[in-house]
């Protein structure tokens, strides 16, 4: 076990060398194609030839390499992997570092996280066990046709209804009926706010979650239809125990292993929805930064989060393998 | 689904040796009998036309406008706008049938090239084992560490200023290499791992022996079996498409104005639809879910024709 995850860490590493060296790569190309990312920095003022290689000069963006278009630019990517050994990742365009931003920003987006988990985990097992259990019969039905249903709406075109539509009338009323700080007024509120982190958030999680529960549903009906079908299953029916206790011992839980394992997989395309979801409510999270860095042109904070959701990704998926290792003695290490 | 007499029958003949249903019929046969298959075929065939033919359903030009007819509520049939005009006074009409053009060139374009990439590098990596298989599956890895739409917001952020120019492909070349660029993985997965399953199978050991080359074997042989997957997994792609193409434009980064997709238009239309012109915001919303709605029925359904251990 321990020569497993080593090896799985030092993979990871590996991995995680390879995504930086890829993500400077394209950012090299785009930066001899497209023109230096310091002008960003004077807006539309033009600057004068000291004051840019001032600017270029503290974004290492001085290399002669970013002039010659096919450069890999090797050498400032050496100091770029050095920077960031030393927990440097660079600073926005106002000046303020990248880690100090996500310092601030990341305990939103776990709360996010932690609604989105939630909603997946109730909707997913709820809908999925419910399909499985009756399958064939109108209610698996009805939950699929709900899951397509689901799978139609992207988490964009949930959020703008939401945030257009409804959240205003719905603000509005709950202002007026309840007072302006409780709890009802706040769950409708259109943006975020930072005194009231949690209650603000719950809206936009669960439509997060909602728009990924399909996959989940789907998951949890297909890996409980194989445990119903299983021979220990059958043994248990026939030992006499109850179909209750059948089902929550011999099912569900021999049913959770590929599911937990899943929950490594949708944690990208959660991340890809986080950045939607934060930057579209307003909200102070990973990836609202990322959204306003992206309209600011910041680049390098782009980059520099980027870089850093690559670790985490990196780190969940090493969690997930370790932990489906340990929790399925079937899987062998090699 | 079939009668006992008639699948007793159909026994007979194929152990007659003559299988006269093929996977594929099979399951074209299976799919026919839905209704909401055909209804969503029905759906994705409409938008197709209206993309390839956009003059056969308006005769105004989306980017002739003028500021006098601002905002027009709809004037439904005889009207000079049926579907009214936005805030610039545009035809809207003419702008949903123009704008269907970019989304659904985008979705296509992407998932082909996706398509194209992902098959080709699974089958060899497939195939071939040893070094190849090493790149292969480390470069998937690589790239699936890198959300889609984390690279399509860096990259398409970094080449911003880039102009291309003005024409159709222009305008959604960018995006199209983007989404690619990050979108190729899940095919070769699938397809590595059907690879995998099949080259060792009684079938192709004897189309080997027999002397059969590589590329036939890969192509006659191992490759058929991979494709249903595929196949199931492409409708659904093409509707995740056209949802992150609304995305990239409401951040401004996807297709750009002056031209037009269904992505600008409910940018441009939730904006006002709190101010009273709510059809700004749902015509473009509703042909943008009408379309991904069809394509996420056509391809849950065939998943489900074309893997049968799903059933």
């Amino acid at each position: 076990m321990g020569r497993y995850v080593m090896r799985r860490v030092l993979q990871g590493v590996f991995t995680l060398f390879l995504v930086i060296l890829l993500l400077h790569l394209l950012t090299t190309l785009a930066i001899q194609l497209n023109g230096n990312p310091a002008q960003a920095f004077f807006g539309d003022r033009p600057p004068s030839p000291s004051q840019l290689a001032a600017v270029e000069k503290r974004y290492a963006l001085d290399d002669p390499c970013y002039d010659q278009l096919g450069n890999p630019c090797l050498g400032p990517f050496v100091d770029r992997l050095a920077a960031y050994a030393s927990g440097d990742f660079g600073e926005s365009l106002r000046g303020r570092e990248v880690t100090d931003i996500v310092g601030t920003a990341a305990p939103n987006t776990l709360r996010l996280f932690a609604v989105v988990g939630v909603t997946w985990m109730l909707i997913g097992m709820t809908l999925g066990s419910i399909a499985a259990r009756r399958r064939g019969k109108p209610s698996d039905q009805g939950i699929r046709g709900l899951s397509v249903l689901i799978d139609a709406l992207p988490i964009f075109v949930l959020l703008l209804v939401y945030k257009y539509v409804f959240s205003v009338p719905l603000s509005k009323w709950a202002k007026e009926t309840f007072g302006s700080d409780s709890l009802p007024a706040l769950l409708f509120k259109p943006s975020f706010s930072a005194d009231h982190p949690w209650a603000t958030l719950i809206v936009p999680g669960i439509l997060l979650g909602l728009a990924g529960s399909a996959a989940f549903i789907r998951l949890v009906r297909a890996a409980q239809l194989e445990n119903y079908n299983a021979d220990h299953v059958r043994a248990a029916r026939s030992k006499g125990l109850s179909e209750r206790h059948v089902t929550v011992h011999h099912v569900v839980r021999n049913s959770s292993i590929p599911v937990a394992t899943a929950v490594g997989i949708i944690f990208t395309e959660a991340l890809a929805g986080a950045v939607i979801t934060e930057g579209m409510m307003n909200i102070y999270g990973m990836g609202g930064v990322l959204w306003r860095a992206v309209q600011d042109s910041d680049v390098s904070v782009v980059i520099g989060i980027v870089t850093l959701l690559a670790v985490v990704t990196v780190a969940v998926m090493i969690v997930v393998d370790v932990v489906y290792a340990a929790l399925d003695p079937r899987i062998r290490y090699d | 689904m079939t009668d006992p007499s008639v699948s007793a029958l159909m026994a007979e003949e194929t152990e007659g040796g003559v299988p006269n249903r093929s996977f594929w019929s099979d399951a074209f046969r299976t799919l026919r009998r839905r209704p909401s298959v055909i209804g969503a075929t029905v759906v994705a065939v409409f938008f197709l036309v209206v993309a390839l033919f956009p003059w056969l359903f308006t005769d105004k030009d989306p980017q002739r406008c003028d500021i006098a007819d601002s905002r027009i509520p709809p004037q439904w049939l005889g009207g000079e706008h049926p579907f009214g005009t936005n805030v610039h006074g545009c035809d809207v009409l003419a702008e949903l049938v123009y704008g269907s053009r970019p989304s659904l060139l985008l979705a296509f374009i992407v998932v082909g090239a996706s398509v194209l990439i992902g098959v080709t590098l699974g089958t060899l990596a497939g195939y071939y084992l040893g070094i190849v298989d090493a790149i292969v599956s480390r470069t998937v890895e690589v790239f699936l560490v890198i959300p889609l739409l984390l690279a399509a917001l860096l990259l398409l952020s970094l080449f911003r200023t880039v102009d291309l120019g003005d024409g159709l492909l222009a305008t959604i070349i960018q995006p199209a290499i983007v989404l690619t660029l990050f979108g190729w993985m899940g095919y070769t997965r699938y397809v590595r791992a059907s690879v995998l399953e099949t080259k060792n199978l009684d079938y192709v050991t004897a189309a080997r022996v027999l002397g059969a080359s590589d590329l036939r074997i890969m192509f006659r042989h191992v490759l058929p079996n991979a494709i249903g997957t595929v196949t199931a997994l492409v409708p659904t792609a093409i509707a995740a498409v056209i949802g992150t193409e609304a995305v990239l434009a409401f951040l401004g980064i996807g297709v750009r104005p002056p031209a037009v997709s269904w992505g600008i238009m409910i940018t441009e239309g939730s904006e006002w639809f709190t101010g009273g012109s709510q059809y700004l915001l749902l015509f473009p919303l509703g042909c943008l879910l009408a379309t991904v709605l069809a394509f996420v029925v056509i391809g849950d359904n065939l998943r489900d024709a074309l893997d049968p251990k799903l059933r």
